[in-house]
Formats: structure tokens, C-alpha cells, sequence
């Protein structure tokens, strides 16, 4: 049953008395409303479609881009009647959407052959949406004294109306054992121990429910419990999903932030700002950077940004994509709006249009993905700031230089740049680059590779020849070590008799490209001849070892190293471009090559002396050493901390971002069909203009990235948004209910659902936002009512003992849209798990840090294997709460998977609740289930040595309620014939166990 | 909960209530399907098969032949236009790495390496135009799986299994055999069920783990359960749960609980069974290659493993379809990492799609003929996919980059008209030859749904204000390879 059935259907009423109507009636109340609701969202006198508006008579009659479409009095020649007339099933007009009913079409006939009467005063405003009108505080509704007096908080006025309204009378309070299981895994996600359902039962005092409602609010667990919530929302995750699916080590700091935030009750307001711009708004706290990691929740596609440039087409989709996410992340998560569409067309049921949506892009076209440090401490957090401020003022005055370099070294200097990126990147160099040692996070490790000689050899002179590789733009001597040494020995393990070729290791060499480098022996004998890198070389953020050629010469000129063993301490092993035995191949970059890459970069040095002039280029120098100066000051910051986050970056090779330019917004523009080969015209920052609070952003010349976002974060929590105050009450009840007021929590749009009680949900909202975005206060308002408290059987009507007569609401209002009892809930993932572990004993209770991993990792240096089934289940690491867990994209947990937890790939706004066999396969069989029901036996051992009464224990903690006789005759027996731990096993089978009352 | 939705979401047991049968309790269907699955019309198939060769397996060495590059092997390439490489991949031509030669009746040219597939080419519907959006793996692999190139969506399998439901009651209705190795780019999310509901995403099956589907029995940890107590534990949970229902009275869900544990128990007992291919016959085994497998394997890449390997998946496959699984999907290789178990063959076609092509030759002839001489082939779908493809020149040595501006599909089965060869491409393999009209994933998608009996545009899910289908707002049937 969906509330459209019960709305009254106006237009029907109105059509069929056309011809009672008189003329002005008819179109006020006929043709006007049809209007509004069909035409104005694009035929208004601002976005005027095919040049028509139909807002006022002048402009509808004066028609729009194909000619007048009204003709009074002459129906065959109005062309707007044609458009709209469908043709199976699908009309002209409007566009994209359904046809007009038939009523609606014949009421438009009808004006016009009356006449087409239209005052010329009277203009029409589009109709709006439910959730775009304004958000007033409504009145309560009046009530007759028996309904009044059921009412416990001013909510139940509201469900109370709709219930006799309805014919409908609620259902009993449920009791005390019923409430306080409810109550428990409603708020913090746990069952209730027996000690306190038993304190709970018996406790004589008249609040002792207003009492645990407090107590539960004030538990760290809740945060735990309603942060879960939130991240399911936000598409939070641990990797990057896509391809490779590598892991974020550091996105963890942005979920206790939530944690945190729900626990401190801190206003909603302040909630949203920080998640869009905290950074900007609350720049000394270190919840304004963790917040930041909901711009950077959602899925990444590494590839896409890690190895191909923004300059390529599949680089622009990546970053497009990338955007994308941040916008519908925001969009879905603060308005309750699908903005997806609109990257490809104006909204087809939605007030949005591409304006709005690239408007929003803009906002973030200067962020990309990526660890963002920040410090506990406000000193080093206010230095690191002023660093940064610096960072970003020197990036954007190189950059001035290098855009005056490219504007003056016109297409003389874009001609060289590409003849030596077709030398650098040319196919003549062999794919087998050489050997590659693996990554060390810093330069001063130790790394040798050697070649066995085969036996003693006379050796002439040693050859070496560094590598070139691409990776990071370094090219030429790519890996070659900044300090070295070359040593020779007679034994493998150079343990005795080593003998100093070369000794590079006491200051720093600089590097010499691909120039191949020599070293005279003068025919000293030696079998092993080994390099040892001392301090090695960048690569990107990390250090290396690379080397593409060694040969060593006898002295009748043979190189006698050719195709001889290789040993190294490590090596990276990459087939076929690194592997060891590319050392001895032959095969090193050509100083043919070399030559012409080194004239064409004289060459244009040459041109950029002319074409600026050595003061900038001097200058330039003079900048790039302060940057590099700069960045080594924010590197040496101690004790920084890291949040995964939506950020400037300041990256190098191909995924750059904007961080050398200094955080400059890259342009946006609204594209064709989502098209990222056909931009058109471009956007700046804004947000959905068909609101009502003002959402071009009207920022000054010089504002900042961050400016913009602070910009949208405030027109989010402004007072006069009406949809972000709707949306998040309406989530509020959701998790309350097991069902929101508006059934569609994601999309407030047309295709959305419409609102049960949309009185409530505006009175809810407007009291939210009023009395300052208290999530406790709302909650405590909810679970006191009369409503929350109800039963959830349905024989139990309240009203039905008092002789009172109701419908049957099994037949009424079966779905339970009316709330006539409480909805019996099925525990989430997550509560099952915590569940499990709470009742055998195992719970670890502490709180926060990084995430614990029930899987094994597997092959880490490319695509992470992330393999669950070598987790041991006892590890007492992932004894805590599931909201812990270490959450993977491309491999999700396939207990929580089949327990429906959230995809962390996509948005949820409501989990998709099933029952399926394989869920009954994993409760039954599943390590953690296996492990926990001995656990479960040893807790119930120590609880009693009365059988009876550890059978008892063990029911009540896993149900909240004594076995009845018939169910502990069963319960006893399957003891005496298998043992407690399979009893128990049988115990967390049980419906009751994942069912809530 | 209303009932409708109820049923959506946990109805219907292992493959979940087809979304047919709903629509004719609601009497939403015109009229009702006609014979077994049908949704919209008349269907000519009711089983899929989908295999996938991830890592992009080259057009030009496996199916497309190209003898212009066979001419020009070795000169530079020119295209006539600006390219964009994923790598380094404009090279010099690269003539196809293996001889080609014609096969069948329909003298269709295949690659050497593919040859066991010459006995069957003649009931294949090749289409060598299909044209991808982009060249990055993950997204090119999800556009593939799910129709759409970001995470978010349900997965082929996951569509026709939401849409048409089980053809029995004792296993999963999608069912997934991946790689031994390991996942291919976005991992489970090539046969996620996003939106729709959990039981219909695929299950996974591992023919060679014990047990071949995760949780089917208690593991190591679940050593204090003795036979009697496992089989005594799910009678007593429901009787305990048929208790705990009364005074629960109307509410669906407990009771598909308590059949869901029943449910259960009937898997437990036919899984294995499904797998287990040691009471196959000898002349069977040796159709796979699967008669005479080495006890060991040298560390190389080679063809006796990979056969051992992706044809028993073929081997099982078969047995599963039997057994009324609807939709399987099989890969040929892992993720794109080294040394290559994959179809990414940058550095050296010949060394890693060699064996990879030959064994999977093998086994997908087999299982055509097997299908075929038990009459099931005839309303069995069989789709060939990967990615992408990969560029008729070189990166400088013997590797070919990426493609996604022309690769080749396959189709055999029901409904598919034999010996069909589709949609050229160009003479290099680079682009499709008619530039203005490729195939697209979504055509070959709508193509497999109209085949069994669902309108592409028909089968659609709101999912957050959006009417989701798997062809997105695009897609067309492809007449011309329908028998």
C-alpha cells in the first residue's frame, strides 16, 4: 500500500467538471494546475525551452521558437495540443517524461476551444516538489480525548491522527523484556546482558525507561552503533576498489571521527560543514581535517589516476568519474537527490539541471584523492597550515611562469617538447630495462646486485650503464644509486679478500642520466664483481635501485659478464621490463638516443632564454629551491598523523594533481552527453538552483578552492534548505523504524516515494534544525513516544480491549505505513556479529584506531588477495565491533556479504534485507559462528554447574528471555545427545537470536 | 513490508522467486510466459554461460584474422589518425602471433592456437566490431560484467537470475567458477547482485577446495560437531523457530527463515555431488584433456596445467547446467599482476596467451560438445568475452597494449544462428570497419536477454529514483546473428 493510493486524485474531480467551470475558473482551476505541474519546470521565463514560456499569458500566446502553439477557439491548429498527444504511449511534450493523463489533455482542449481565457495578470509559478517547499513548523493536530491521551511526546499526535483518520487503533505498549532487547540493539547495536534485562524487569521505578533511554544515549557504543549508520551512507571503505583494489591504511581516522561526532552530539550543522570544508571552517581542530575522508569515501579507480595523465582521454573519464562520486556522495548524502542524470541532460523528473550539477563538480575540480597529514598538536597543526599556505602560493607562481613559458615559447617550444617526448617515450628502447631492486620507504638502505664471473678472471675495466624508465617523468637514470660503491671478491658472499673498485659512497653523485659510466681494474682477478647502492635513488615517495647494464672486460676485450648469473639482495622481478638477469643482457638504453634528447633539450633551453628572458628563468630556479625548501619543512613536521581525504595534491609523474599549480580548480565544463571529448560552456562553483537559497556562489576573483567549498557547505546547513533538514530526520526514523517516513531515504525527487506523514516529517525537521541538529535529542524524542513503544505482535491492539472500534488493520494497512504496531526488525550484519561475539563472552570493547583484517593478504606488490579463509577466527584482534573491520571493496566479507552488509561500492541508504540458504549456511558454519559457540559454552560453564540453569543462562543471553518448558525439554536433550557447544551453536541459529520484537 | 516486496527480497530460496512468476501473481503480464522462463515473449534459451578472459585477450592472434598485418609486419604502424596507447603500444605492425587457417563447413580462419575450437566453429556466431569505452581494465571489466563502467550495479547473471529465477531447488541459480589464482580487476564485483537483492548475486564455486563453496560445512573450527549433532542441529533449530512463530502470526520472514535452513541442508547434499567429475567416464575426461593430468607442473607458464585447471571449470560447468544452475560464469585468468596468469599480454603474446588460449580452446569445445550430445545446447547461451582487445602493432617487442576501440565477442547455443560472422573490423583490427554503427556491450547483452525471453528495456528495478536496467539506455538486438 503506498500513500499515493490514499491521497485523493484532485485533477480527476476538476476534469470532469469543465464544462460547469466558467472561463477563468477553467483555467485557474483546470488548465493552470496542469501547467504548473507538466510545463513550467522548463517552459518558464528563465530557462524559456525551444524559446517558450508559459508563464504569463503574453508569453504563452506570443509562442517560442516553432511559432505561436495556442490558437483560441482553434484546436486543430494549436500545435501545443500535438505535442502532447501521445503516440504509443510516448508523447513529444514533455519531454522525456510520461504522457498527460487523458483528463489533463482534455482539459487543455477544452480551454482552447472555449477560448483560451487567460488574466492577464495572473502568472504561474512552477509547482513545487513536496520536499523543495519551504519548511514551516506545522501545527499539532487536534485530537479527541482517547486518542490524546495515548499520545506520550507530540510525534504520536501526528501518528495518532493518521491512525484514525485511517480506522485504525495502535497497538499495546510491548513489555518491559521487549523493550529494553529493543531499546539496546536500537541505540547501541548490543544485546542487553541478562544482569540487566533482569534489573530492567524488576526495576519498580515509573522512569526507569526515560532512565536506560539516558544511560544507552550516553554509551560510547552508541556512536559505534549510529556511525555504522552514516557509513553506509557515505560508501565508506578500506581500498580503492576497481582494479588492484589496494588498501587505504589511513582512511580509518575519518570513521572514529564520525564515531566521535555522533557520541559528542555534535550539532548537524557543524557535522555537514565539516565534512564538505572543515579545513576551512574549523582549521584548528583535527576533526575539520578527519572529516575531510567523506569527500574521499567512495570507490577510486587507481589506475585510472596512478598511471594514465589527465591529458588522455581515459585519464579525463577517471577524473570525471572521480568527481562525479564526490558530487552524488554529497548530493545522495545531505539532499536526499539524484544528480546523476544531470551529467549527461537536464534532470528528466528533477529540478536539475547540468548547470547545477557541473556547478557542483567545480566546487571540487581542485581536489583529488589522497593522504592528507595533520597534527594534534594546534602550534605544529598552525605551522603546517602557514607551510602549506606557502606551498600553495609558491606552486601557483611557478606556474604563472610555466603558463608565460608555454604562452611565449608558442608552438616553436610545443614542437620541441613533443620531438623529445617521442624520444623519450620511443619504441627503439628494448622493454627489458634491467634490474630493479624492491622499494625501500627510505634512501639510506643498502642494496647490492652481483654477477659471478664464472670462475677467476683478469678484469680490464667494468662497464655500468644506468636505466631509463618513464615512471614519475624521471626517464634518464632512472634508479641509478646517489652514493655507491663497486667491490670484487672471490666468493659469492664477499666475505674475505674484497677488494674497493669504486668508492662513490661519501657524498652524493649527481645523477648522469643514461651516460654509461666506466671503472679501470688495471687486471685485478676477481670472480664476483657487486655494486652496492648506499644511499639510493627517488623514485615517488620511496627509494630504489635500478641499474640496466653491467659488463666487465677481460683484457683481450670480451665481456665476460655477459648472460652470467645474477644475484642481488632483492629484486623487484617484473618480467620483462625488471628482472635480474636483465643486468647481463645486453640490452641498455642507447646513447643514440641519449645524444639527441640531450641536443633537443639545449635547444629549448635556448628558446625559453629568448622567449622569457634569464630573470624569469633565474627566477623560476630561485622559486623551485624555496618549494623544494618548503616541502622538506612540512616532511620534517613531527608527529604528523594521516587522514585519507578529499585534498589538494601535491603529486608528481602522472597523477599530478593540483598541488603544482597551487591548488588552482581545473576547469569545468557542461558536457555534451557526459561527454568528456565535447565540453561546452564552462561552470563555475555552485549548487541546485531550483532550491530557493541563492546557489551561485558569487565568489570573489581571488577566492580559494576552499572558499568554494565553504560556500557549498553553507548553503547545505542554511537555515532555508529545505532538503537537508527533511533528509536527515527522515534517516533518524528510518533506523528508528526500519522504515523512513519517506520510504525512498536516497531520492526526496519525483520518482521518490511521497511522505506517510508529511506533517510530521516538517514538524521533525523544523524542531531539528530550531533547537540546534541534536541527534540525542531526537532520538530520546522517538524512542519515548507512545509509537516506539508499541507492540510489534498484531493481535495486540491497545484500543481493541476497550471496546473501541477499529479496522482490521491486517487487511487496512497491512504494509504497517501507519505505524498501528512496532516493526519487527531484522538485526543487521553487523549487529549479528557483534552479537555473537557479546554473548559468548569475546566482545573487546576498546574503541577506535586503525581497523582490525579477518583476512590474509596475499601478493600485496600488485593486486592485494585478500583471503578470509586463512583468517584464524580466534585471532583475538578482531574481537571488537564489526564497525572495525577493515571494510575491502573488490573481496567483501562473505559473512557480512551474505548477512546483506552494505556494499561499500555503492551509496546505501537502506539495506536490502533477504533470507536465503546461504545465509543459513554461514550462520551455521562459518569460523566465527564455530569458534564463538564454544566460547559461548565455556561463558555458560562459568555462569552455573546446574544444567538447567546454564541452558537457561544461555537462552536468556542470546534472546532475552527464559525457555519456555517445552522449549528447555528440547534445549536439554539436544545437550545430553551432543554437548553444549553444539547447543549453542543451535542457540545463535535461532530466528529469535536475528529477530527484535 | 508488502508481500510484493517481501517476496523480492526473500522469496524463491536459492536463486530468489523470479521476478515471471511475480508479475503473474500481481497479474502484471499480459499474458503468461510462454513455455519455461520466458518473460516478455517466447524464449529460445533459458541457461548462459558466460566466459570471460580477463586481462583483454587479443582479437587479432585468437579469432579476427588479419592478413594485412601479415604484409606489413614489422613496418611502422600508421594509423591514419592520432592514437591514444594505454602504454607504449604503437610499434611497429605485429603480424598475429600464430598461423591462422580455415576450419568447419563456414571456413571460418582461426589462430592455430585456438584450433580444438575448429571442430565446433560452425555452431559459433562470431561479431568482431564490438566496440568498449575505455581502455582502463576495471572499467572496461565491470562494463562488461555489469553494463555500466563504475561500481555500483548488478552483474549480467545477477539480471537474468532476478528476471527468470531458479530451474531448481537445490543449488545457487548463478553460479561462479573463477580463476584458481585469483580475481580478475574489481574482484566479486563482476558478479555482484548491487542493488537487487543477495541471492542473486553468483556463488562462487572452487571445483579443487574443500568445500568447493564457502561455509557449506564446518570447517576445521567446527571439530567438536559430530555427524549426528550437524545432522540434528537444523531439525532442532526449527522446531525451536516453528515455536518461537506462533503468536508471530503474518510475518513472512519466519517462516522463510525456517525454509531457508532447509533449504540448506538439500545443498549440502548436492553440491559436492555437482562437482565431483570422478564419475565421469573415461572418453568424457579425455574430451576435456582432463584424462592425463601430470602430477606436477614446471613453474612456467604451460598448457597441461592451465588445461587441468580452466577445463575442469568447463567440465563442471556442464554439470551444473544439468543440474538446473541457470547462469554460469567462468574466467581464464587472475588479476593483472606477474608472472602473467592473465590475458594482459604486454611484454610477450605468445609466451602467456599461448597456453592460456590452448587450454581454453580445449575446454570450450568440450563443453559445445557436450552440451551438444545431450541436447542441452540447444537452449544453453554460450558467451565468449573479455575486456578489451589488443592493438595490431607492438610495444617495441613481442607484447601488444590495449584496444577498446575494436575486440571480438563470440555466441553459440540456443537461439544463435550457426557459423554467423558479424560486424568486421577494420583491415589492421584497430577499429571497427564501419565506424558509424559498432556493436556495443549493451547490444550483446540486450541480444542474450531477448534470447530468453526478456525485453532488455523491460527489465527494469528502481533503484533510487532511477529505472536501473542492464543495457542502460542503450542497446539493440542483433537480428543478424539469430538463428
Amino acid at each position: 500500500m503506498t500513500f499515493a493510493a490514499i491521497a485523493p486524485v484532485l485533477v480527476g474531480v476538476l476534469a470532469t467538471a469543465n464544462t460547469v467551470l466558467g472561463d477563468e475558473a477553467l483555467f485557474r482551476e483546470g488548465v493552470a494546475p496542469v501547467l504548473r505541474r507538466h510545463c513550467l519546470d522548463c517552459h518558464n521565463d528563465e530557462s524559456s525551452k525551444g524559446g517558450l514560456s508559459l508563464q504569463s499569458a503574453e508569453r504563452a500566446f506570443a509562442g517560442g521558437e516553432s511559432g505561436e502553439v495556442i490558437f483560441p477557439g482553434d484546436t486543430d491548429s494549436s500545435y501545443l495540443l500535438d505535442l502532447i498527444a501521445p503516440e504509443d504511449g510516448s508523447a513529444e511534450m514533455p519531454k522525456g517524461k510520461e504522457p498527460l493523463s487523458e483528463q489533463e489533455r482534455r482539459t487543455l482542449r477544452d480551454w482552447i476551444e472555449e477560448g483560451a481565457e487567460w488574466p492577464a495578470e495572473l502568472r504561474l509559478e512552477p509547482e513545487a516538489w513536496w520536499s523543495f517547499r519551504p519548511l514551516e513548523l506545522p501545527v499539532l493536530p487536534p485530537l479527541p480525548d482517547d486518542r490524546a491521551a495515548w499520545c506520550r511526546t507530540p510525534i504520536d499526535r501526528f501518528i495518532a491522527r493518521g491512525q484514525m483518520e485511517h480506522g485504525l487503533a495502535p497497538a499495546k505498549e510491548a513489555d518491559r523484556r521487549t523493550l529494553i532487547r529493543r531499546l539496546y540493539f536500537d541505540l547501541i547495536g548490543l544485546p542487553p546482558s541478562p544482569e540487566a534485562i533482569e534489573r530492567f524487569v524488576n526495576d519498580p521505578r515509573r522512569d526507569a525507561y526515560d532512565e536506560l533511554v539516558d544511560e544507552l544515549l550516553a554509551s560510547p557504543h552508541y556512536g559505534e552503533r549510529w556511525a555504522r549508520h552514516w557509513l553506509d551512507v557515505v560508501h565508506y571503505g578500506e581500498t580503492h576498489g576497481y582494479d588492484k583494489d589496494k588498501p587505504r591504511p589511513n582512511a580509518w581516522p575519518y570513521r572514529d571521527y564520525v564515531i566521535r561526532s555522533f557520541n559528542e552530539d555534535k550539532p548537524y550543522a557543524q557535522f555537514v560543514e565539516e565534512q564538505i570544508a572543515g579545513d576551512v571552517l574549523y582549521p584548528e581542530s583535527s576533526d575539520g581535517i578527519e572529516a575531510l575522508g567523506f569527500l574521499a569515501a567512495g570507490p577510486w579507480d587507481f589506475i585510472g589516476h596512478a598511471e594514465v595523465p589527465e591529458t588522455k582521454i581515459d585519464g579525463k573519464i577517471a577524473r570525471h568519474l572521480d568527481r562525479d562520486d564526490m558530487v552524488q556522495n554529497v548530493a545522495g548524502t545531505f539532499l536526499s537527490l539524484t544528480v546523476g542524470c544531470a551529467q549527461c541532460h537536464d534532470h528528466k523528473f528533477d529540478p536539475i539541471t547540468q548547470q547545477d550539477y557541473y556547478g557542483m563538480q567545480a566546487v571540487f575540480a581542485a581536489l583529488d584523492r589522497a593522504d592528507r597529514a595533520y597534527f594534534d598538536d594546534p602550534a605544529i597543526e598552525r605551522q603546517h597550515r602557514l607551510l602549506v599556505a606557502r606551498r600553495q602560493s609558491l606552486s601557483a607562481e611557478i606556474g604563472a611562469i610555466e603558463s608565460l613559458v608555454e604562452e611565449r615559447g608558442g608552438e616553436a617550444l610545443a614542437d620541441l617538447e613533443q620531438q623529445l617526448q617521442a624520444v623519450q617515450e620511443g619504441p627503439s628502447r628494448s622493454p627489458e630495462y634491467g634490474y630493479h631492486s624492491q622499494i625501500a620507504s627510505s634512501a639510506d638502505n643498502e642494496k647490492w646486485v652481483q654477477v659471478d664471473l664464472g670462475g677467476e678472471t683478469a678484469i680490464d675495466r667494468v662497464e655500468y650503464f644506468p636505466c631509463h624508465d618513464d615512471f614519475n617523468e624521471i626517464g634518464a637514470g632512472f634508479g641509478f644509486p646517489v652514493r655507491y660503491k663497486i667491490e670484487l671478491a672471490d666468493d659469492a658472499g664477499f666475505s674475505e679478500n674484497v677488494r674497493l673498485l669504486v668508492d662513490r659512497t661519501q657524498e652524493d653523485f649527481a645523477n648522469p642520466g643514461i651516460t654509461p659510466q666506466v671503472a679501470s681494474a688495471a687486471a685485478q682477478a676477481a670472480q664476483f664483481v657487486r655494486i652496492t647502492a648506499t644511499k639510493l635513488a627517488p623514485r615517488q615517495g620511496d627509494y630504489i635501485f635500478a641499474l640496466a647494464e653491467l659488463q666487465v672486460f677481460d683484457s683481450h676485450g670480451n665481456n665476460v659478464a655477459a648472460g652470467q648469473p645474477v644475484a642481488a639482495l632483492d629484486s623487484i622481478e617484473q618480467p620483462v621490463r625488471w628482472r635480474k638477469s636483465n643486468l647481463v643482457d645486453g640490452l641498455y638504453p642507447d646513447a643514440h638516443h641519449n645524444r639527441r634528447e640531450q641536443e633537443l633539450q639545449e635547444q629549448r633551453d635556448a628558446l625559453l632564454e629568448r622567449a622569457v628572458g634569464h630573470e624569469t628563468l633565474a627566477r623560476r630556479e630561485v622559486v623551485r629551491r624555496e618549494l623544494d625548501d618548503v616541502m622538506a619543512a612540512i616532511e620534517s613536521l613531527p608527529n604528523a598523523r594521516h587522514v585519507y581525504a578529499g585534498t589538494i595534491h601535491f603529486g608528481s609523474g602522472t597523477f599530478q594533481g593540483t598541488g603544482a599549480t597551487g591548488g588552482k580548480p581545473r576547469m569545468i565544463s557542461i558536457l555534451h552527453r557526459g561527454d568528456v571529448q565535447r565540453p561546452g560552456d564552462a561552470v563555475s562553483p555552485g549548487a541546485v538552483a531550483s532550491l530557493g537559497v541563492a546557489s551561485r556562489f558569487d565568489l570573489s576573483a581571488d577566492a580559494t578552492e576552499g572558499d568554494a567549498r565553504a560556500a557549498l557547505a553553507g548553503w547545505l546547513t542554511h537555515r532555508e534548505n529545505p532538503l537537508t533538514w527533511r533528509s536527515i530526520v527522515n534517516r533518524i526514523w528510518q533506523y528508528h523504524f526500519g522504515r523512513g517516513l519517506v520510504d525512498t531515504p536516497g531520492d526526496f525527487g519525483r520518482m521518490g516515494e511521497l511522505p506517510s506523514h508529511p506533517e510530521l516529517l516538517d514538524w521533525l525537521a523544523a524542531t531539528f534544525r530550531d533547537a540546534g541538529g541534536s541527534f540525542k535529542d531526537i532520538h530520546r524524542l522517538i524512542v519515548t513516544s507512545a509509537v516506539y513503544r508499541q507492540s510489534s505482535a498484531r493481535a495486540d491492539s491497545a484500543f481493541a480491549t476497550q471496546g473501541q472500534v477499529a479496522d482490521d488493520p491486517t487487511t487496512n494497512d497491512s504494509g504497517n505505513r501507519l505505524l498501528w504496531r512496532m516493526n519487527r526488525r531484522q538485526l543487521e550484519a553487523e549487529a549479528v556479529r557483534d552479537a555473537i561475539l557479546a554473548v559468548s563472552g569475546k566482545l573487546d570493547p576498546a574503541m577506535g584506531g586503525p581497523s582490525f583484517q579477518d583476512f590474509v593478504i596475499e601478493k600485496p606488490e600488485h593486486s592485494p588477495h585478500y583471503r578470509y579463509s586463512l583468517h584464524d577466527p580466534e585471532d583475538r584482534r578482531s574481537h571488537r565491533r564489526s564497525i572495525y573491520r577493515f571494510v575491502v571493496r573488490s573481496q567483501t566479507q562473505p559473512f557480512m556479504t551474505a548477512m546483506d552488509c552494505a556494499d561499500p561500492s555503492m551509496m546505501v541508504h537502506k539495506r536490502n534485507q533477504t533470507i536465503n540458504p546461504l545465509q543459513s549456511l554461514a550462520m551455521l558454519n562459518n569460523g566465527l559462528t564455530l569458534v564463538m559457540s564454544q566460547h559461548f559454552a565455556d561463558r555458560v560453564r562459568e555462569q552455573s554447574s546446574d544444567l538447567d540453569e546454564q541452558i537457561r543462562f544461555a537462552f536468556l543471553a542470546a534472546t532475552g528471555r527464559r525457555p519456555t518448558v517445552e522449549e528447555a525439554n528440547e534445549l536439554r536433550a539436544h545437550r545430553a545427545a551432543h554437548g553444549l557447544p553444539s547447543l549453542c551453536r543451535v542457540i545463535l541459529n535461532l530466528n529469535e537470536f536475528v529477530f527484535v520484537d | 513490508m508488502s508481500r510484493r516486496d517481501f517476496l523480492f527480497r526473500s522469496g524463491g530460496g536459492l536463486g530468489g522467486i523470479a521476478l515471471a512468476s511475480l508479475l503473474q501473481q500481481d497479474g502484471l503480464l499480459a499474458s503468461p510466459p510462454a513455455g519455461e522462463g520466458g518473460l516478455h515473449h517466447p524464449p529460445k534459451a533459458k541457461r548462459v554461460v558466460q566466459l570471460f578472459m580477463a586481462g583483454a585477450a587479443s582479437h587479432i592472434d585468437l579469432f579476427d584474422f588479419k592478413p594485412e598485418l601479415i604484409k606489413r609486419h614489422g613496418q611502422p604502424s600508421d594509423f591514419g589518425e592520432h592514437v591514444e596507447a594505454f602504454q607504449d603500444g604503437l610499434g611497429p605492425w605485429l603480424r598475429p602471433v600464430w598461423d591462422f587457417a580455415p576450419y568447419g563447413e563456414t571456413g571460418k580462419m582461426l589462430s592455430e592456437v585456438v584450433s580444438p575450437l575448429g571442430s565446433v566453429v560452425d555452431e559459433i556466431a562470431f561479431i568482431h566490431n564490438v566496440q568498449g569505452k575505455s581502455g582502463v581494465h576495471s572499467q572496461a571489466t565491470l562494463l562488461q560484467s555489469t553494463g555500466f563502467d563504475r561500481p555500483g550495479f548488478p552483474s549480467m547473471g545477477s539480471w537474468i537470475v532476478y528476471g527468470l529465477g531458479s530451474i531448481n531447488d537445490n543449488l545457487p541459480a548463478y553460479m561462479v567458477l573463477p580463476d584458481h589464482r585469483g580475481l580478475a580487476s574489481n574482484g566479486m564485483k563482476n558478479w555482484g547482485s548491487a542493488f537487487l537483492p543477495t541471492q542473486h548475486q553468483g556463488t562462487v564455486l572452487y571445483p579443487q577446495r574443500d568445500p568447493p563453496i564457502a561455509d557449506l560445512f564446518p570447517g576445521q573450527h567446527g571439530d567438536f560437531l559430530s555427524t549426528e549433532s550437524r545432522s540434528a542441529a537444523v531439525p532442532l533449530v526449527n522446531r525451536l523457530n516453528r515455536l518461537h512463530r506462533e503468536g508471530r502470526a503474518g510475518d513472512d520472514r519466519l517462516d522463510a527463515r525456517i525454509k531457508s535452513y532447509e533449504l540448506a541442508a538439500r545443498m549440502q547434499l548436492s553440491a559436492p555431488e555437482a562437482v565431483d567429475v570422478s564419475q565421469e567416464p573415461a572418453h568424457i575426461l579425455r574430451l576435456y584433456g582432463l584424462d592425463d593430468i601430470p602430477s606436477s607442473f614446471p613453474d612456467e607458464i604451460n598448457t597441461p596445467e592451465e588445461t587441468a585447471y580452466f577445463s575442469k571449470r568447463c567440465l563442471v560447468a556442464r554439470r551444473l547446467l544439468e543440474r538446473g544452475v541457470r547462469f554460469v560464469q567462468i574466467w581464464s585468468g587472475n588479476d593483472n599482476g606477474f608472472p602473467r596468469r592473465n590475458w594482459d599480454s604486454h611484454e610477450d603474446v605468445r609466451r602467456d596467451h599461448g597456453p592460456l588460449a590452448q587450454a581454453m580452446a580445449r575446454g570450450v569445445s568440450a563443453l559445445i560438445q557436450d552440451l551438444k550430445q545431450r541436447g542441452l545446447l540447444e537452449d544453453t547461451i554460450i558467451l565468449w568475452t573479455t575486456e578489451f582487445g589488443r592493438m595490431p602493432s607492438s610495444q617495441g617487442g613481442k607484447g601488444r597494449d590495449h584496444n577498446p576501440y575494436v575486440f571480438s565477442n563470440w555466441l553459440c547455443g540456443g537461439g544463435i544462428k550457426p557459423g554467423t560472422t558479424y560486424g568486421p573490423s577494420d583491415q589492421w583490427g584497430y577499429k571497427p570497419l564501419d565506424r558509424a554503427h559498432p556493436t556495443q556491450v549493451y547490444d550483446v547483452h540486450a541480444t542474450v536477454l531477448h534470447l530468453l525471453g526478456i525485453d532488455h528495456q523491460r527489465l527494469t528495478v528502481r533503484d533510487n529514483g532511477i529505472d536501473r536496467r542492464l543495457t542502460d539506455v542503450h542497446g539493440h538486438v542483433i537480428d543478424d546473428i539469430l538463428a
